[in-house]
């Protein structure tokens, strides 16, 4: 398969007297990502939910340093020392609980919120801004659409996926209890949206942290999340270590 | 094949290539064979479901009666050992599967098919526009499926299925009323899929899983499709004797297994669809307290490995996990040694 994949903006070239709108990720995107999610936790209820126990980390490929900081976790010392949002980066935040509010910051840029952590995470379509500053809890994402098909056919709905690469993370936990990852972590999300026939949507983020310290392997899941009608659930809670 | 017919071939690939005639509903290959990845649920998809632990369930009441009169001796018997399990039940189970397709004469794809094993049927998701058959049809194991593609992902549904327990090891029910919604997506080599079943005996709101498997080259297609079940007598004191293994309503000594081993209130556990959704965190903050220290399937991968990963202070116990990997050291080797008491 040789996925067509639109990362930055496209100018159409049209023969007419009236040259069309320039093509823009925003108005080329496959599907509508826009809007408030819920995050349904229905797996891993344990480890997603509350803050397991110190030592309680199966399902997770960790290397022996991995296991070793995880072992030394210590979320007293985290909040005192201003660590309190070390399970809010990126790979961690996405697993927790929590809603999301996702939206157009530009034609080129897709912003999204996190009311769990109040945590703001941007996507990059056609390359990033700036040059490689300091690492953060939300690092640096760059977007790109995978058309269907690769974006061949004529008629019918335009579909796809998202696929972002996350990189300049700040370290921070993959889980409350203190799984780390390192700051050469690299998080690539593959974002779908599937749609039921009775309305309800889902969009599904299947993603692998990638990490040379901690991890043995790439871990590898599929975090779900179910769209909400507006905003009213929305509860905006800062970083807690603790709980 | 005679000439025409070859000059009709080319000449239609022909214009579908200066077309693009891709149909609008594209798709994407599936045939293969995949392995699992075990990195959510690692508990319940290895060793099994703690009993009582119905965290992540959106159950009824009448579910949470039947689940909780559930014994791990139930389907040790053996009318039992070899019960079929649900249609869909490899999102729960630590099995990989393998995929192909089946084409008409003139090679179009008219069902796919995700190879059973010896607890589960083989589904066949009909891609050929067949409708679904009459309520009164009888309900197999597989169940009846349809496909649709919608861009590169497969859309099944799946109805006619039997009764069977949802999840795995603990006896959350499910009823032969259910339906499955199965999205197929795959990128790279990675397959995910996204099952949503609908139960109106059992569920409150539809229950939705999402999982991963990895395509895996180099397995044999036989290794994922196993058709003998053999049973056997797994429990010497019950032959013959005609018990159905149970707990009466009330009298199950594991009810309360989640609170006493993880200190979750009582109806964390208990499967209310509220404790799914992020509001439930808040409710229970003050309430919820960590154990001090985890006392099963603790100590991660490393120990599975047979490398010493103990820390001071934490005990080490991975509740037998370790049989499912290589053979685990000595659970002391390599252990740090306490610093030598002062004097």
């Amino acid at each position: 398969m040789v996925p067509l994949m639109l990362s930055g903006s496209v100018q159409a070239q049209g023969r007419g007297a009236q040259a069309p709108a320039p093509t823009t990720p925003r108005t080329a995107a496959p599907f509508d990502p826009t809007g408030y999610w819920v995050a349904i936790i229905s797996e891993d209820w344990r480890w997603r939910m509350i803050t397991p126990a110190k030592g309680d980390f199966p399902s997770i490929p960790m290397s022996r340093d991995g296991q070793r900081v995880a072992e030394a976790w210590d979320p007293a010392k985290d909040q005192a020392a201003g660590e309190q949002c070390r399970a809010y980066g990126a790979p961690g935040l996405m697993r927790g609980p929590t809603r999301l509010h996702i939206t157009w910051q530009d034609d080129n840029t897709l912003q999204l919120e996190s009311d769990y952590g109040t945590q703001t995470r941007l996507f990059h379509f056609g390359g990033t801004p700036g040059s490689q500053g300091a690492k953060t809890w939300q690092g640096v994402s760059t977007a790109a659409w995978i058309l269907a098909g690769g974006g061949r056919g004529r008629g019918g709905a335009r579909r796809g996926s998202m696929k972002s690469v996350t990189t300049q993370l700040r370290p921070g936990y993959l889980r409350k209890n203190g799984v780390p990852y390192s700051a050469g972590t690299v998080f690539t999300e593959y974002w779908d949206l599937h749609t039921e026939a009775n309305g309800d949507q889902y969009l599904v983020d299947t993603n692998i942290v990638n990490d040379p310290v901690y991890l043995q392997s790439p871990w590898i899941t599929a975090i779900h999340f179910k769209k909400e009608p507006n905003g009213s659930k929305w509860d905006p809670t800062p970083c807690d270590a603790k709980f | 094949m005679g000439s025409h017919t070859v000059r009709r071939e080319i000449l239609a690939a022909s214009l579908g290539l200066l077309m693009g005639s891709v149909p609008a509903s594209a798709q994407i290959e599936l045939s293969g064979s995949y392995a699992p990845i075990l990195y959510e649920d690692y508990i319940e998809r290895g060793p099994g479901s703690d009993l009582g632990d119905f965290t992540g369930m959106p159950l009824n009441d009448e579910a949470r009666a039947k689940a909780l009169q559930y014994t791990s001796n139930l389907p040790s018997t053996v009318e039992r050992q070899c019960l079929a399990q649900a249609p869909w039940v490899q999102m729960y189970r630590p099995r990989g599967m393998s995929i192909w397709r089946e084409a008409d004469g003139a090679g179009r794809v008219i069902a796919w098919k995700i190879g059973g094993d010896f607890l589960r049927d083989t589904v066949t998701i009909w891609m050929d526009g067949r409708p679904e058959p009459s309520p009164n049809v009888l309900s197999t194991a597989a169940g009846f499926t349809t496909g649709k593609w919608e861009g590169d992902t497969l859309t099944a549904r799946t109805t006619h299925m039997k009764t069977a327990w949802i999840r795995r090891g603990n006896g959350i029910p499910g009823s032969d009323l259910s339906t499955i919604t199965a999205h197929i997506t795959r990128h790279d080599d990675l397959l995910t899929i996204v099952t949503i079943q609908e139960d109106p005996i059992y569920l409150t709101e539809p229950h939705v899983v999402s999982r991963v498997w990895q395509l895996n080259p180099r397995a044999n297609p036989d290794q994922y499709v196993e058709v003998n079940c053999n049973t056997a007598n797994e429990i010497p004191r019950l032959q013959d004797t005609a018990i159905v293994p149970h707990y009466l309503p009330g009298k199950n000594p594991e009810a309360d297994f989640m609170m006493r081993t993880y200190n979750l209130p009582k109806e964390a556990a208990m499967g209310y669809a509220e404790s799914l959704y992020p509001e439930y965190r808040k409710r229970i903050k003050g309430v919820y307290t960590p154990p001090a220290s985890c006392g099963r399937y603790c100590c991660g991968w490393i120990e599975r490995q047979g490398l010493p990963g103990g820390a001071p202070g934490l005990t080490c116990n991975d509740g037998g996990l370790g049989d499912l990997g290589p053979p685990r050291r000595d659970a002391s080797e390599g252990a740090k040694k306490p610093p030598p008491a002062k004097k």
